[in-house]
């Protein structure tokens, strides 16, 4: 009986001492200046060496012991705050942090906010913030968002004119780009000369290679999401610039004080410029690009947010023959706080990316035009609960749908009209997911958790195609219809239709994602990884660049979803107070049902082109080391990556593994910036890596008076083009801030490929113009000289 | 399409560009090259033969004159290709006859150093040209002045025709490079909406050169050649991999030959192609 008591007691005082009070404290996390949200500020109550950080919409969650604390608020470039609570009870505290000043001499600011890049759970992440965007000198002087990714280790691309960017091994197409939440499925302007996303909205930018989360899912290598402003909530701003190819302009400000509202755009004018020096023939000639973002946000009251956003993109080229290509994109977003723990992000967009090309001309009776889209509508609930300080949840889920019009072509002769298209595809892109983010003991922080992904293909019909040969075309063998139901609406004279196709091709995979933290020391920490990702959107694209006409498809039943399996291990140090940090990590990567094309193939309409597609595995590995000097007069980074992404492919290079077009061994980034006085600074990029594979022939023959080369062993990438290595260097004046005067501007001249030197794009082969029987090797190169600008930015 | 693109962003932005370099490339293994391109013309028809050779040889290939070739018509009728002893085969159609079967499957068969090749074609038809009007037109964007003829000329409904256009100005090619191959699959660019219409009008009017157009006494001559798939194909392949370059390159890749060794050994692969055509003719003098 007594030993019972005992028993009885002892579990009564485990209950009551588990049941200690505790609080929660929460808020947002936004800048004095301008209210916008700081993205991954930290909360820390030092005390008890425990803190938390503010999520994408500024919002952070700590809940402690009952007590009194000092909590320190703090993020890089900001000055920290530290604010003593007595907790007795959920409190919500928001908290407004000023930016530092810079002073000339060298203080050092303790900005808590570095040593993230040691304690955060994340690894094979960088992140960018919207000010080291704009110091790196650039191509026009035109500062860009993806040229400074690929300015960071582990992402290269084939060279300029190329669209998009390759991050460990992974194609152009393994990229989840977000803006906003939304994907954007051609992230540049004018042949991946510029990006899509305006430099003066853009506030933070993240690129994660490795140890995804269970929330992101839908592409195999990387992550880049963009997070634009949400538009000063203080004061009405303007920020713009005038530059040599195109110049933009971005307005925000508060429309009352529980709303505000951020519009940026930028055009070309190079064809408004030429206009009166061409002649006649050309005046019809259209080249320009544009693109505008405009988001308002509304704060209902203190657990209810929402922010409306559209961006609108587009480039259009021609002279009797005109290209035009574009993304829109709609999105609306709920936050939602339903207590001191409990977060929700609603997210719905919808996004319309069409490329299209044909005759210019308005001549009914002989006319040609092919244009392509991609349409999406998508649900994206969000949830974070802070259960308590030491574990982290959160869940949710998505679903796209997705209606693909590979091509649409018609077409008039001498009057005669035609048309033809390939067939519509749809396709529905499902994931839920579940993740803790937990500390056990002092030393260990680990992610775990998982996503299931879903997709279904719903087209028209299904086709079988025979086995034949590998790397031959493939035969139809059968072609079934599916049934389908068509559904209609009439609401108030709109009509709108939707046809559903039964289809019976799904996939269901599992996605586990596991991530590692050991602390080391207070500087130093060892991170691991592990994620397998699936991606069932494949861009269709057998150039050596990328075109804007590459074609979009779904998984169907022949063509299987792609999977991709990474491994990640790295080291990660920040020495003399988080001046500076440094990382080391080294990744595996395994590829399944990796898209390879037949010699010779057909991509351009053809109604049978997933017999003309091959699939095969890849493997991708390397190194990344990465050092970043974050405070003083001198900034900057050096990232070193050594890496091999290959693939096999039944039916290319005699089945034996080859590497991949993107295949660079060496890449080196020096990126550098130098604040001499307040008036001048100068910026500095050096970037090297070596050649891309091409393949070369080994003998030549003659047909009908035309020399054709021969590789008399099938081979695919055998040779490498020379190396690529190019310097660029910046200077902008800003003269002194007049405090009476609002208008500020500041010019900056750069000098794009100062060395001048002539980087291969590509080599092909040709024959002489003066003797034909003589054939060349050619080394094509993108940009042959230095390329100097000037710019002139301004904000008010 | 791709490269006037290219072309108009090079000129607008930046200057890219292009120089010769050298290279050592590997040398690979010679084989035997067949250049078949027979026609139902009633003139002189010729097979030549010759030898692959290193990429950077840089002289003509050398020919080859031990071979025996034939060409099996209806009724088993043999036609003999004899050689000149300089790797050209030739038949004379005034001995047995034009090659003229309109669909009829021919097989041609090579003994070549103890191998023997074989191919085959169907002699495909071809349409009659109906006219070849002619205006005189002032200079243009990108046009000169002169006088610019059309064929007109509709494609047989119901099939899939292929056919290479070859216009000539006084009789000589009007386009002097070999590879400005003209190709149309039925009348147009893409497959199957062209069927049974007239030739659009991008081939209708390429018979003229926009930057040297007819002047008064010319003669501008149109020959339309029938093809089958596997020459259609072999020649469009060929136009790519000539026009390979810029951002938009293709990786380069062999030519499949529809030559093949009767005994099927991988390492006696021959390159090059068999095409029978059936060929319609029309001229008109400018006056």
């Amino acid at each position: 009986m007594k030993k019972l008591n005992l028993l009885l007691i002892s579990i009564l005082f485990t209950i009551v001492s588990i049941a200690q009070e505790k609080f929660t404290i929460s808020g947002n996390i936004t800048t004095a200046e301008s209210g916008e949200e700081l993205i991954g500020a930290t909360v820390a109550v030092k005390s008890l060496g425990t803190g938390v950080s503010a999520n994408v919409y500024g919002f952070y969650s700590l809940t402690l012991p009952k007590g009194t604390y000092h909590v320190t608020y703090s993020f890089i470039g900001y000055d920290e705050q530290v604010k003593r609570v007595e907790l007795t009870s959920n409190q919500k505290i928001d908290m407004e942090l000023s930016e530092a000043v810079n002073e000339i001499d060298e203080v050092v600011i303790e900005a808590e906010g570095a040593e993230q890049n040691v304690k955060s759970i994340e690894m094979s992440v960088n992140k960018i913030d919207a000010k080291d965007i704009k110091k790196i000198p650039a191509l026009l002087g035109e500062a860009d968002v993806i040229k400074s990714v690929l300015l960071l280790p582990g992402v290269s691309t084939v060279g300029e004119g190329s669209t998009g960017f390759n991050v460990r091994g992974g194609g152009i197409d393994q990229n989840l780009v977000l803006l906003d939440e939304a994907p954007v499925y051609n992230s540049s302007h004018l042949f991946g000369f510029f990006s899509v996303f305006n430099p003066d909205a853009v506030k933070n930018v993240k690129l994660v290679k490795g140890g995804i989360a269970p929330e992101y899912g839908g592409r195999l290598s990387s992550i880049l999401d963009v997070r634009m402003k949400e538009g000063n909530s203080k004061k009405f701003t303007g920020t713009g610039g005038l530059g040599v190819i195109f110049s933009r302009l971005a307005l925000e400000g508060p429309i009352n004080d529980k709303t505000s509202f951020i519009v940026a755009g930028r055009r070309s004018y190079a064809d408004v410029l030429a206009k009166p020096f061409l002649n006649e023939d050309l005046r019809g000639s259209r080249f320009y690009f544009y693109d505008l973002t405009a988001k308002i946000n509304h704060r209902i009251n203190e657990n209810n947010r929402i922010f409306l956003s559209g961006y609108f993109g587009r480039d259009v080229f021609g002279s009797g023959f005109a290209f035009n290509w574009g993304n829109a994109t709609a999105t609306a977003r709920w936050n939602h706080i339903f207590n001191q723990k409990l977060f929700m992000n609603v997210t719905a967009f919808y996004s319309d990316y069409d490329y299209s090309f044909g005759l210019d001309d308005n001549d009914p009776n002989d006319d040609f035009n092919w244009s392509s889209s991609i349409v999406s509508g998508s649900l994206k609930p969000d949830f974070t609960y802070y259960l308590n300080n030491k574990n982290t949840i959160k869940f949710g889920g998505q679903i796209i749908y997705y209606d693909f019009k590979p091509a649409e072509a018609s077409f008039a002769s001498d009057g005669q009209t035609s048309s033809l298209s390939l067939p519509e595809k749809y396709g529905n892109e499902s994931g839920i997911y579940a993740q803790n983010e937990q500390k056990i003991g002092a030393r260990l922080s680990v992610l775990y958790g998982a996503r299931v992904s879903h997709f279904r293909y719903e087209g028209d019909r299904e086709q079988e195609y025979f086995e034949g040969e590998a790397g031959l075309r493939k035969e139809v063998k059968s072609e079934t219809l599916n049934e389908s139901t068509l559904y209609k609406a009439n609401i108030f004279g709109w009509r709108p239709s939707y046809r559903n196709y039964k289809s019976e091709t799904n996939y269901t995979n599992f996605e586990p994602r596991l991530a590692i933290n050991f602390s080391l020391t207070e500087t130093s920490s060892l991170k691991g990884s592990f994620n397998r990702m699936t991606q069932y959107l494949h861009l269709i694209s057998n150039t050596v660049a990328s075109t804007p006409v590459d074609l979009w498809l779904p998984t169907t039943n022949n063509i299987k979803p792609q999977i991709a399996d990474q491994v990640a291990i790295g080291y990660f140090k920040n020495f003399k107070q988080n001046k500076y940090e440094a990382s080391a990590e080294v990744y595996y990567k395994d590829f399944q049902n990796q898209i390879d094309y037949i010699d010779n193939a057909d991509i351009f309409f053809n109604t049978q082109l997933e017999g003309d597609l091959l699939t095969g595995d890849g493997r991708a590995y390397g190194l990344e080391l990465y050092v970043k000097k974050n405070q003083g007069k001198l900034t900057g980074w050096i990232s070193y990556t050594i890496a091999r992404t290959e693939r096999q492919v039944n039916g290319i290079n005699r089945d034996e593994w080859y590497p991949t077009r993107f295949d660079r061994a060496h890449n080196l980034s020096v990126v550098s910036s130098y604040e001499l006085t307040e008036k001048w600074s100068f910026s500095a990029n050096f970037v090297y890596s070596s050649g891309t594979p091409a393949t070369f022939p080994t003998n030549r023959y003659e047909i009908q008076g035309v020399v054709l080369p021969h590789n008399d062993q099938d081979a695919r990438n055998n040779y490498r083009i020379p190396d690529y290595h190019r310097l660029d260097i910046s200077a902008t004046l800003t003269p002194k801030k007049n405090k009476d005067r609002k208008f500020n501007g500041e010019w900056v001249f750069s000098v794009y490929n100062v060395y001048n030197r002539r980087n291969p794009f590509s080599i092909f082969f040709e024959q002489d113009d003066a003797d034909p029987r003589v054939t060349n090797a050619v080394r094509f190169s993108v940009i042959g000289n230095f390329v100097p600008a000037v710019s002139y930015n301004f904000n008010f | 399409m791709k490269y006037i693109l290219f072309a108009l962003i090079a000129a607008v932005t930046f200057s890219s560009c292009e120089d010769i370099i050298e290279l050592d490339l590997d040398n690979g293994k010679n084989q035997l090259v067949v250049d078949g391109f027979v026609n139902n013309d009633s003139s002189i028809q010729t097979i030549r033969l010759t030898s692959s050779a290193p990429y950077f040889s840089n002289v003509a290939t050398p020919a080859d004159n031990d071979a025996n070739i034939r060409l099996i018509g209806p009724n088993n009728t043999t036609y003999n290709f004899i050689s000149d002893g300089n790797g050209n085969y030739e038949y004379d159609p005034n001995t047995l006859g034009a090659i003229d079967s309109i669909g009829f499957n021919y097989k041609l068969e090579i003994d070549y150093k103890g191998n023997t090749y074989t191919s085959s074609s169907i002699l495909n038809p071809v349409p009659v040209i109906d006219s070849m009007p002619y205006a005189f037109e002032p200079s243009g964007f990108g046009t000169e002045e002169g006088y610019y003829t059309q064929f007109y000329a509709r494609d047989f409904g119901g099939r899939k025709d292929y056919y290479w256009i070859k216009p000539f100005r006084n009789g000589e090619p009007v386009y002097e490079d070999p590879t400005f191959i003209i190709l149309s699959e039925d009348a147009t660019f893409v497959g199957d909406s062209g069927d049974g219409l007239v030739f659009i009008v991008p081939f209708r009017a390429i018979i003229t050169d926009q930057s040297n157009p007819f002047v008064l006494g010319d003669t501008s001559a149109v020959e339309l050649h029938s093809l089958n798939e596997s020459a259609y194909q072999f020649l469009d392949q060929l136009v790519n991999s000539s026009g390979n370059d810029g951002l938009f390159a293709v990786p380069p890749s062999n030519i499949r030959s529809n030559i093949f060794d009767a005994a099927g050994n991988p390492q006696d692969e021959v390159l090059g192609l068999f095409s029978l055509s059936a060929i319609s003719k029309f001229e008109v003098i400018i006056e």
